[in-house]
């Protein structure tokens, strides 16, 4: 766990205005970040900007996550991203829920023994998916790694959009069942 | 937590798609404003943001070109002379007129007797004063700051100038090429009084203060992140 004891210290550094550690926290992970808006956005000029303003997010929320703890540095820093390039795909919405939203997961992280308890959860959830049928992991795999709605989905699994979103219910239950074992 | 027969009453389905993004942006602010409030949602929010990370060894790294990172510091820290750390350029305007300086001891020694009336010859006892005019190189902002020794007590008097609309002042304390201490937000009504940081005790008279531009509250970071808008030199009465 030596590297996310790094990019912790990189970000509770970043967190007390210190630009040398914030710069080195891009170096460390800017490649990941950039790989995240890539894939939602599959543009690299649109990508790149997204980039800059979740690093921007990161830049000005670090002392939050420090603050707050809870979620691992780089699941956090994944989600602003994630975020912030799903925000510019459906570009007609307001900017400004996301940062609420990425104000709530640094104020209210969960405690310690949640973490561990999900962190093991994170590491099963390859498993739980390989056990859903065919179409249904593409489906929370679309959901996640490429932001699609569910009327993307729909399209993409030529569904009806009720039916993609009863899957999608099905599967996150069984998803949760299997990772709750 | 058992899951329910309905899948749109459960919490814990609503928070992973809400994850997921999947709900439709009137949902996700409904969903917002519940979370607000509702501690155990919130929690289910970071258990499924923490499960569904398991996801994230997926995606491929991609190195971003060169371009992003020089954009994103110009972005956050504007052009050039950034690397020069804020408390360095502010050398390029620490020269003090004497005047300035002068005009200033008259008012601080005003200030420092008008509640007790003390003559000028007690204050030995009292511990030795200092002072200093933060000003603004065109005088628009001028505060007048004196530090009593033996109270560790830095008093602050504003005398021209205020905070911008929705902004607000904030002191700062730079000790040689330390980074600059906050001494804290200035009051809105241009006086107050600040315990000066044991650590700054005994540096005072080579001291520097500065007063930045802040959003409410002060600077979120720990350094002063707006515009420097006055500073000056802490000297010995």
């Amino acid at each position: 766990m030596d590297q996310t004891d790094e990019i912790e210290s990189l970000l509770s550094r970043t967190a007390l205005g210190d630009r040398q550690a914030f710069s080195q926290l891009y170096d460390r992970t800017s490649g990941k970040l950039f790989g995240v808006a890539m894939r939602v956005l599959r543009d690299k000029s649109t990508a790149e900007d997204v980039l800059q303003e979740s690093y921007i997010k990161i830049w000005r929320y670090a002392e939050r996550f420090a603050a707050g703890g809870g979620v691992s540095p780089m699941g956090w820093m994944v989600t602003i991203a994630r975020n912030t390039a799903i925000d510019r795909l459906r570009a007609g919405r307001d900017a400004d829920d996301i940062d609420e939203m990425s104000d709530r997961l640094a104020d209210r992280g969960p405690t310690p023994e949640q973490v561990a308890e999900a962190a093991g959860e994170a590491g099963r959830i390859s498993t739980c998916l390989s056990q859903l049928d065919d179409p249904r992991d593409k489906a929370v795999r679309g959901a996640y790694l490429e932001g699609l709605s569910y009327a993307e989905l729909a399209e993409k699994f030529s569904v009806p959009l009720n039916t993609v979103r009863t899957w999608l219910r099905r599967s996150l239950i069984s998803l949760r069942e299997c990772m709750d074992q | 937590m058992s899951p329910t027969a309905d899948p749109a009453k459960d919490d814990s389905l609503l928070a992973a798609e809400y994850v997921l993004r999947l709900l439709r942006p009137r949902e996700e602010r409904a969903f917002e404003r519940r979370l607000l409030e509702d501690h155990r949602l919130a929690q289910q929010v970071a258990g499924w943001t923490a499960r569904f990370s398991g996801m994230n060894a997926e995606i491929a790294e991609i190195t971003p070109p060169r371009s992003a990172k020089k954009g994103l510091q110009t972005r956050l820290f504007g052009k050039v002379e950034e690397a020069v750390p804020l408390w360095r350029r502010l050398g390029l305007w620490q020269g003090l007129s004497f005047a300035s300086v002068a005009l200033a001891a008259f008012f601080a020694m005003q200030i420092v007797q008008m509640p007790g009336q003390t003559p000028p010859q007690a204050q030995d006892d009292r511990g030795a004063l200092f002072l200093s005019e933060v000003a603004a190189e065109d005088q628009s902002l001028r505060v007048l700051a004196v530090y009593d020794s033996a109270a560790g007590r830095l008093q602050i008097t504003r005398t021209a100038g205020a905070a911008a609309p929705g902004r607000v002042l904030e002191l700062w304390a730079i000790a040689g090429e330390n980074a600059p201490v906050s001494l804290g937000v200035l009051p809105e009504t241009g006086k107050g009084g600040v315990i000066l940081p044991e650590g700054l005790r005994a540096q005072v008279a080579g001291l520097t203060l500065a007063i930045s531009d802040e959003p409410p509250g002060g600077s979120p970071t720990g350094a002063p992140t707006g515009a420097v808008l006055a500073v000056g030199q802490v000297t010995r009465l």
